[in-house]
This record gives structure tokens, C-alpha cells and sequence, in this order.
């Protein structure tokens, strides 16, 4: 049995029947408060993520993924194969004892094997069953397949990132599957929250094309108002050793421009009209990355970063996987937390995404495939050995 | 999924909003939705910098309706005007004494507290967590800052745009081979809006549980470094770093956007499984490509997909973005229109959903409003109440909430410490 460090949730129990990133990451957080979270993979193969790179180790291997092991910290792992009707039993006796299922199937498919929202609240009425899909439970297009590209380009998040004369762009990795996770975080805890006061469970319902049209935090009211958002020019510049923002086009104080040309050692720019007002800055954009530019371009771009802050500028630098992990103030709040992996060694997560009072963010290493089979379907729901042998870690039922 | 009860959600929770610009702002936009009451916090010389200047220059590069101005330009920017729906508005000088004195009063009477400023703002005003939580232990105070409460960095200023930086987003988001590139959309601020819902729920669920409010301490550039975790695992144990790779995808192939007809139209493909793969042959009306020994399997596919890509190019770019989706679609492969904003407020899905609320807003108009990312079955969400006018719910607040008089009222108009005008120079 895994440990429970109490927590907010502490005495919830987490039914993970999600795979990919998007429930998975929803399940991860729920953990991380403390709920125990069983989740329960495809026998032989696992969730898909396992197939996904980067791999820590060799690629043929159901161990190997970090982007599966990023998303299932804190969770037991069960295999059971819901497509048999012998393995959806347990499955649906587990959903009775569960406080919160997520799953991110095509709508209609668990339903058909009696694991629907109606068929499991009947006898668990405070049930909370999150569904994380492409497109969400009703509609025209609820049938339609998603991916993190498509969420962007359906949701008008795309069209405006990329540069004028190219095509739209994505924002990089799976971070549109995370964000969709994360409202479905944040939506279970509301259907908790109303539970806790109330008593029922309910049906969740989190569409990722809608996930990307709430954080498409501009185009649609711009567009209304008569400003259509296009592609634009980037404000970034090289540094000795990399990419900074200057951040001199909002939100700097009246004095800061003739400090910034001192330091610069370029005084003769304190007062040329182009760029001694915030809204001059930004229209002259390019001709002021050029003279930051000349003067960035020896500096290396942490020592810009630190030194323009200090002259209260909204400065930026682009750090990289391996700035993070050695960038200060991470360090000091000590937000990233290594696992000792049983077979990887060493692995640094990323650790809590907020922190509450002295409450401990449960970050414990990624199950195995079907870890937990054992503790679950025996230990938990009294199958024999027998039984269990049939849906065992390298699923051969 | 027809919602069948009707109570709010968050009826009853009282939430003062001192947010500003987008993640905060959204987070209270959420809660207002869900029914909760929420008390936007504006000084007359500061205003949520969203409703841009008091008396903007002609040349000011905020977005107002049809591009006018108008009488009340602070009451009518697009970014007041979507983001602080929901609210109330009231205004206060927590410079001066009595400002500070009613800002506790009016902590005694909430249960959240939600700020962005820079990280030592509060305190040096003397307004931290020590002093509210002091007047209000059960208070909630929800403290999003770009940097987290504490460390060295704990006062630097941050921007959506930043962010992407210094959180390592922006050196994965790119064109393959190119420099990095921000999203123009401030992307880690609506995420971090909409996962600070999920942390004030937790301790709200801790208040039920030890009756104690707490400080929730959340670093934007934490949450948006969590975005590409994958890569920090990967960089830990295999020393590669991620970097910029356009729209292409690590595993799956054809994976990106391909051009359609009209004026910059797309059309975003992503193929996994062998089934996508298939899928695509047929939708295309090339089935032979199945047989075609480069793209046999999805390694295969992943190595020739620029191949592939002319090949998927070649038929988009006879169709329309939405008609090549459909198409697409029905023959089970991802595959999504490139929609513009305009194109989203008319999509028929969004509208069959339910998704957006039309809003007539006495100050600058009717709209469509884009609402939640997520629909629960029994807790509705409110329709959306238009953004309210600087310091419209003034008298609502310091009278109906604090008992204060009209006569008192008037009083603090008079030395300036609240009132419905912003100072000629915010």
C-alpha cells in the first residue's frame, strides 16, 4: 500500500482510467494533494504514453518513457484490459469505492461496457467522473479525434503565434495536453468542492478545443472589437550566449530608459524622441532592438536578465531544459525534486505547481507496469491467484 | 449533458480581487462564473492597467470597439471588457490610512484574497499576509506572482511573454532549427488562471478541514516550467536538451499544419496510430500510399514525413481549412481547422455547446464572451454580467457590506480615497 501523507486529499480515492497526457496529468496533480490514485493501463503494452518519447533507456521498453513517468508519479499501476468482459468487473467494482474517475475515452465507449456516468453513480451517487476529450461529450464534432496541434488550431490559439511570412505555429511539446489537464485539475476540485458541501457527485465535462479557446486570451474579443491578431515580428535578442527579451515596451517607469542607455553606454539615445516613451518603444520596436542588440550581443544573457531587473524593466532570457534545473531562484525555492528510480537512477521532476501552508506536495517515483496488481485485485478485491495471473505484468492473459 | 440542478457552486463565497492584467483577473472571471461574489479592487491613480490610460493619446495601441474611445475609454478596452466579467467593481486608495483600514474591513468579510502584484507590493504596504490573515485568520490568500513568494528573484517583474522565457517554454516553441519564439498570446497566463481555481478549491477544501485560511503561494514561472516536464526528466538523465522542432512531433508523422485555399488558411494534421495512418491514405483518395514501403510503419513515416508532407499538401490545398477537417475526420484522423478568433465566435460546435455567452455591455456593446473550460453537469455556470464601470459598486460595497453612510461615502469621494473617476493621469 502506497502511503498516504494525508493531505487536502488524503481521504480520496482516485480511480485513473485516462491515458496519453491530458487525464493522466489531471490524476498526477490529485495525487500530488495526497488522494491515492490507481490507475489502470492496457495489460502487455500500458497507457500509450509508455510508447512516447524521449526515452530515458531503450525505446522498446514500457519502462522507459520520461514523458510516462513525468505524468504517473504517486500513482499504483493495475492492468486490465476494460475491452474484456471478465476485467471490466473489477474495474467497475473498483469505481464503486472511487471518489474521482478520470478518463479520457471517445465518447460513449465506456458507456458501452456499463462503466458510464449514469450506469456507476446509480450505486455511487457522490461519484465524480471527469472526461477529458478533443472535443468534449456533445456536439457536432464529439466524435472527432484530437491531438495537441489540432487543440491549438481549433481553438484560434495558433493562428497568432508563428511569424508573418510563415506558417501558424505550435507552442512547444505537449504543453496544450498539459493545460487541458490542468482544467480538468482544477474542474474535478470544483466537483469536489460542491460534493463536500452538498453530497452529489457529478459528470465533468472538459472539451480541450474549449480549454484552447479560453486560453486564446486575445483574438476573439479583439476580433470583435475590429482588431484582427495576426503573426507577429519577434522582440527577442541575441545575447552572447543565447536570447533575451529586453522588455522596455510596457510597464517601465519614466526614468529607467536614460539608465538603461548609461549602462548601455550609449547616452545619446536618453533623449532621441523615438524611444523616450513606452508607446514610442513599441512603435520603434525593431529600430531599439537593434541598439540593444549591438550592446547584448557580448553579455551573456542571465547577466542582461539579472542587471535590466534590477533596473526595474520587465526583462526576460530564454532559458533552456538545462538553465532550469541550475536557474537560482528554482534552486532556492527548491522546486525541482529528484526520484530515485529503480532502474533510471536519478530522475529530477518538476515539483509542486503552487504550495499551501506546510502541506507536502506527494511526489513519489512512477509505478511499473501492473505494480500493483497484486495489492489491488487480490489485497483489495479478493481475486485468487489464479485470476490474477491472467491479466499479470506482461499482460499474456 | 444537460445540467439538472440549479444552485451555483460557489454561492455564498466572497472573493476580494486585487488582480490585475490577465492571470488573476481570470481566475476571479472563473470563480464569478461559478457563482461566487467578486470584489474587484482598483485604485483611481492605478487601474487594472487593462483598462488602459484614464485619457489615452490618439495614437494608444489598446483595442477599443470600432476603435473608439469614447467617453469612458477605461470602461470599454477588450481586455477590461473580457476579463473582469462577473465582478464587482470598487475603488480604493490603500495608500492612504483610511484606504488601508477599509481594505481590512473588507478582508474581515471575504473568504479569498487574490493578488498579482510584484512579489514585496503587499507588504511594503503593509497589507501582507501577516497583517490580513491577522484580520482574518479564515482568510484564503492567493498570492500569484512571476516569481514565487520567496527567492532572489521574488520582486522581479514578469509578462506573459517573459515568462514563456524564463520558464524554458519559448526555447521549445520555434521553427525547427530557428531562434525561439513567444506565443503573442501570453500563454502562462491563462494557464495559470485556470489552475489557480483548482488551488484555491484545495484549500478551501483544507479551510473545511482545519478551519483555517492559509497563504497559496503560486510562481507563474513554476507552473509554465511544469509545461515541458517531460524534457526536464529527460534532460536529467540523458543530458539532451529540447529544443525548437516547428510543428513537427517526436513520435508521430505527418504531423503539422498545411495550407488550404484562401487567405492564409490552414488545416492541422496529426497522425499516431496505424489506424490514423490508414485513415489518412483513404481521406486523401491515395490508398496506395499504405503500400509504399518509406511510410510502412511510423518510424518510417516520422523519417520521410517532408515527403509526406508534399503529398498532404497537395490535396489541402484544394479544399478548405473546415472542409478538409471534416473530411479528414470521417476517416478517423485528426485534423483540425486553423481557426482565426472571428471564426471561433461562429464555429457550430462551440455554438451547439453552449460555449459562449452573448453579452450586451452597457459601455462598449454587444459581444460574444468566451465562458469556461470545463461544463459540469449539475452546477451551471452563471450567464456571464458584463464588466462594470470603475468604482460602479462603490456604494454597494462600503454601504450594503460595511454599513458605512452615504454621508461617509461621500466624504472619502471627496479626499480621494474612492470614487468612480479615475485620476486624470492613471
Amino acid at each position: 500500500m502506497m502511503a498516504s501523507n494525508g493531505g487536502v486529499l488524503g481521504d480520496i480515492k482516485v480511480l485513473d482510467l485516462s491515458q496519453g497526457v491530458s487525464g493522466p496529468f489531471c490524476a498526477k496533480f490529485l495525487a500530488g494533494l495526497g488522494a491515492e490514485v490507481i490507475k489502470v493501463e492496457p495489460t502487455g503494452i500500458g497507457d500509450s504514453s509508455r510508447q512516447s518519447e524521449p526515452f530515458l533507456g531503450g525505446p522498446n521498453d514500457v519502462e522507459s518513457s520520461a514523458l510516462f513517468a513525468y505524468l504517473n508519479t504517486s500513482k499504483m499501476s493495475v492492468t486490465l484490459d476494460l475491452d474484456n468482459p471478465d476485467q471490466a468487473l473489477p474495474v467497475r467494482q473498483l469505481a464503486q469505492e472511487t471518489d474521482i474517475l478520470v478518463e479520457s475515452y471517445a465518447p460513449g465507449y465506456l458507456e458501452s461496457l456499463g462503466l458510464g456516468y449514469d450506469a456507476l453513480s446509480e450505486t455511487n451517487p457522490g461519484l465524480i467522473y471527469v472526461s477529458v476529450t478533443p472535443f468534449g461529450q456533445t456536439g457536432p464534432y464529439r466524435d472527432y479525434k484530437g491531438a495537441d496541434i489540432v487543440a491549438q488550431a481549433i481553438g484560434a490559439l495558433m493562428y497568432t503565434i508563428g511569424l508573418p511570412d510563415r506558417e501558424p505555429l505550435k507552442v512547444g511539446g505537449e504543453s496544450v495536453l498539459y493545460t487541458i489537464g490542468i482544467s480538468a485539475f482544477s474542474a474535478a476540485m470544483l466537483a469536489l468542492h460542491v460534493r463536500d458541501a452538498e453530497g452529489f457527485g457529478q459528470h465533468v465535462d472538459v472539451s480541450a478545443m474549449e480549454v484552447m479557446t479560453v486560453a486564446q486570451i486575445h483574438s476573439s474579443i479583439n476580433d470583435q472589437f475590429g482588431h484582427t491578431p495576426v503573426r507577429r515580428p519577434t522582440n527577442l535578442v541575441r545575447a552572447k550566449d543565447g536570447w533575451v527579451s529586453p522588455g522596455l515596451e510596457s510597464g517601465v517607469q519614466q526614468g529607467t530608459w536614460p539608465k538603461v542607455c548609461e549602462l548601455m553606454g550609449v547616452p545619446e539615445f536618453a533623449d532621441d524622441p523615438r524611444f523616450t516613451t513606452q508607446e514610442g518603444r513599441r512603435t520603434n520596436q525593431q529600430d531599439l532592438l537593434k541598439v540593444i542588440g549591438d550592446w547584448a550581443a557580448t553579455k551573456p544573457k542571465e547577466e542582461i536578465y539579472h542587471t535590466l531587473q534590477a533596473l526595474r524593466t520587465i526583462t526576460g532570457y530564454v532559458a533552456t531544459v538545462e538553465d532550469l534545473l541550475v536557474a537560482k531562484q528554482l534552486v532556492d525555492r527548491q522546486f525541482f525534486q529528484t526520484l530515485a528510480d529503480p532502474v533510471h537512477g536519478e530522475v529530477i521532476h518538476p515539483g509542486a505547481p503552487f504550495r499551501m501552508a506546510d502541506e507536502e506536495w506527494q511526489l513519489l517515483p512512477p509505478p511499473r507496469l501492473g505494480d500493483h496488481n497484486q495489492e489491488i485485485l487480490s489485497g483489495r478485491l479478493g481475486y485468487s491467484s489464479e485470476e490474477i495471473a491472467k491479466v499479470s505484468k506482461n499482460g499474456e492473459a | 449533458m444537460a445540467t439538472t440542478q440549479n444552485r451555483l457552486a460557489l454561492e455564498g463565497l466572497r472573493v476580494l480581487d486585487l488582480s490585475q492584467v490577465a492571470a488573476g483577473p481570470y481566475a476571479t472571471m472563473f470563480l464569478g462564473f461559478m457563482g461566487a461574489e467578486v470584489i474587484k479592487l482598483e485604485s483611481r491613480s492605478r487601474m487594472d492597467i487593462n483598462r488602459g490610460r484614464a485619457k489615452p493619446g490618439p495614437g494608444d495601441p489598446r483595442v477599443y470597439p470600432n476603435g473608439e474611445q469614447g467617453e469612458r475609454p477605461y470602461n470599454r478596452t477588450a481586455h477590461h471588457v473580457h476579463r473582469n466579467i462577473n465582478k464587482l467593481s470598487v475603488t480604493l486608495d490603500l495608500a492612504a490610512d483610511r484606504g488601508k483600514e477599509l481594505f481590512l474591513d473588507l478582508v474581515r468579510v471575504c473568504d479569498v484574497l487574490v493578488e498579482n502584484y510584484r512579489g514585496s507590493v503587499m507588504d511594503r504596504l503593509g497589507l501582507g499576509y501577516d497583517a490580513v490573515s491577522q484580520a482574518n485568520p479564515q482568510l484564503i490568500y492567493l498570492k500569484i506572482s512571476s516569481q514565487g513568494a520567496t527567492g532572489p528573484e521574488a520582486n522581479y517583474g514578469s509578462l506573459g511573454s517573459t515568462l514563456e522565457q524564463t520558464a524554458g517554454l519559448a526555447s521549445i516553441t520555434g521553427y525547427e532549427g530557428g531562434p525561439p519564439l513567444m506565443t503573442n498570446e501570453v500563454y502562462p497566463d491563462p494557464v495559470v488562471g485556470i489552475l489557480s481555481f483548482g488551488a484555491l478549491m484545495a484549500a478551501l477544501r483544507r479551510r473545511r478541514q482545519t478551519g483555517l485560511g492559509c497563504l497559496v503561494d503560486l510562481s507563474q514561472r513554476e507552473v509554465t516550467s511544469m509545461l515541458l516536464g517531460e524534457s526536464v526528466l529527460d534532460f536529467s538523465v540523458t543530458g539532451r536538451a529540447a529544443g525548437t522542432m516547428g510543428n513537427k512531433h517526436r513520435d508521430m508523422a505527418p504531423h503539422g499544419v498545411y495550407r488550404c485555399t484562401g487567405d492564409d488558411m490552414w488545416v492541422a494534421v496529426s497522425v499516431g496510430s496505424e489506424d490514423e495512418w490508414l485513415g489518412l491514405c483513404r481521406a486523401i483518395e491515395q490508398p496506395d500510399l499504405a503500400l509504399d514501403p518509406r511510410f510502412q510503419d511510423r518510424k518510417g513515416r516520422h523519417g520521410n514525413q517532408e515527403a509526406l508532407d508534399e503529398i498532404i499538401s497537395s490535396w489541402t490545398r484544394e479544399r478548405d481549412h473546415y472542409q478538409a477537417m471534416h473530411l479528414l475526420q470521417a476517416d478517423g484522423v485528426p485534423a483540425g481547422a486553423v481557426l482565426k478568433g472571428s471564426e471561433t465566435i461562429n464555429d457550430p460546435h462551440l455554438e451547439a455547446r453552449g460555449f459562449w455567452d452573448v453579452v450586451d455591455n452597457p459601455e462598449a456593446g454587444t459581444y460574444k464572451q468566451s465562458t469556461l473550460p470545463w461544463m459540469l453537469s449539475k452546477s451551471p455556470r452563471k450567464t456571464t454580467v458584463p464588466s462594470a464601470g470603475l468604482g460602479e459598486h462603490n456604494f454597494q460595497v462600503f454601504n450594503g457590506l460595511l454599513g458605512l453612510s452615504s454621508d461617509e461615502i461621500d466624504a472619502l469621494v471627496e479626499e480621494g480615497i474612492t470614487g468612480d473617476v479615475p485620476n486624470p493621469d492613471a
